[in-house]
């Protein structure tokens, strides 16, 4: 069972809830997949063993076949190839690797070569359970190549948690893209139930079924939950807003194993989203 | 010569613009016969890479310099590449006046001969 743990907003407690379910678990692998911003490892402190680095390719131009036709500049949509005065300029890190530019240069003057946009690192955490997370290089516009290769990483595995960007950019779909449930952290704030509307309706378009974790709660207003039941949406669990949590988190600790009470959240989570998967997590 | 310089809306007595890829408009002005005329900036909502748009839509409008506030690492690569001479205006102005100031030969001139470390974020 492949579950992905995303929010819309930011800071909401996507690793938060990811790690300590993968903690609670006690089987199965986490891959971190927030590539901009990986911190699940913070908490899960794998020893790493294998660094894998990502390729992407760009173009680059023989400047003798080249006749400055300008056809690739006018097709591409990411301003990355742009035939200049005397030879043609490409922003290797705008390039979505389309291959576009390629197909239409009548004078067969691109040719393709890969560079490293970022690395995805694999390890195994104390007792032994496999993590990996990508780290996207700073400049970079899209991390969706190596949020790819480690869905392929963790594909063979059985019982998958998927720490999901935030957001609901390419990078998110890719993330979620195929798996078989979908926890949503939301905070009961304004910002908060923005954010996760384009996440239900997100979700919603790929089919995946869901159910929403309220983490601070305590904080903000109703409207969450009014919107929730609106929506038919489960609420899988709420965790409260606390100081003690919010310390222990900020030293990069597991709340589930010093808080039986945060335990047992964990636990009901994965009761009850088993039951929805119509699978055996526990 | 043709020389652009950013503005935020239409017309010589427009304010120049403090952005340069992402300028609203720009402003072509011909130094030999006095006339002006405005474009909109196509690039001007690129999600990334409106410097480089912004440098070869200002080059195929035949301008030789640009007048700018500012320019990312991307738009001085283009600018080399393109052949386009950049001067920089430092005060709020309007595009009469910056002009004036380019006349009078109070710009600086911009290097774009490198992309050096000061340029933008991303090289920082």
């Amino acid at each position: 069972m492949k579950i992905a743990v995303l929010s819309g907003k930011g800071g909401t407690g996507k690793t938060t809830v990811a790690t300590n379910l993968f903690a609670t678990l006690e089987k199965g692998m986490l891959i971190d997949t927030d590539v901009e911003e990986p911190n699940s490892h913070l908490f899960l402190k794998p020893v790493i063993l294998e660094r894998i680095p990502v390729k992407k390719e760009y173009p680059v131009v023989d400047e003798e076949l080249c006749t400055l036709c300008g056809k690739c500049g006018d097709f591409c949509r990411y301003n990355a190839i742009l035939p200049a005065k005397k030879k043609v300029l490409v922003y290797p890190e705008l390039c979505h690797d389309c291959g576009g530019c390629q197909l239409l240069c009548p004078t067969d003057a691109i040719r393709y070569y890969p560079r490293t946009i970022g690395n995805i690192y694999t390890g195994k955490t104390l007792s032994g359970r496999s993590v990996a997370y990508g780290d996207l290089l700073v400049g970079e516009v899209s991390g969706v190549p190596i949020i790819e290769q480690l869905r392929e990483i963790s594909g063979d595995e059985k019982i998958v948690l998927i720490d999901s960007p935030p957001g609901t950019a390419c990078s998110t779909v890719a993330a979620v893209e195929g798996v078989d449930y979908a926890i949503i952290v939301a905070e009961p704030t304004p910002f908060g139930v923005s954010d996760m509307k384009l996440v239900v309706e997100m979700l919603g378009a790929l089919q995946i079924p869901m159910g929403v974790v309220i983490n601070k709660a305590g904080l903000g207003d109703r409207e969450i939950y009014d919107y929730c039941q609106s929506e038919r949406l489960e609420i899988l669990a709420e965790i409260p807003f606390s100081k003690a949590y919010a310390k222990q988190y900020a030293q990069g600790g597991l709340l589930s194993e010093t808080f039986p009470p945060f335990r047992e959240t964990m636990e009901l989570i994965l009761d009850k989203v088993s039951k929805a998967g119509g699978r055996e997590l526990l | 010569m043709k020389i652009a310089v950013c503005a935020k809306t239409t017309g010589m007595d427009a304010q120049a613009d403090d952005r340069f890829g992402r300028a609203e408009y720009y402003v072509i002005f011909d130094t030999e016969t006095r006339s002006s005329e405005t474009f909109e900036n196509p690039a001007k909502g690129e999600p990334a890479g409106a410097g480089g748009s912004a440098v070869r839509f200002i080059s195929q409008q035949g301008a030789q310099a640009v007048l700018a506030p500012e320019l990312g690492p991307k738009a001085v690569d283009a600018l080399r590449a393109f052949e386009l001479a950049a001067f920089r205006y430092t005060e709020k102005k309007t595009v009469r006046e910056t002009i004036a100031d380019f006349l009078d030969g109070k710009l600086a001139k911009a290097d774009v001969s490198t992309t050096k470390s000061k340029h933008g974020l991303r090289r920082a």
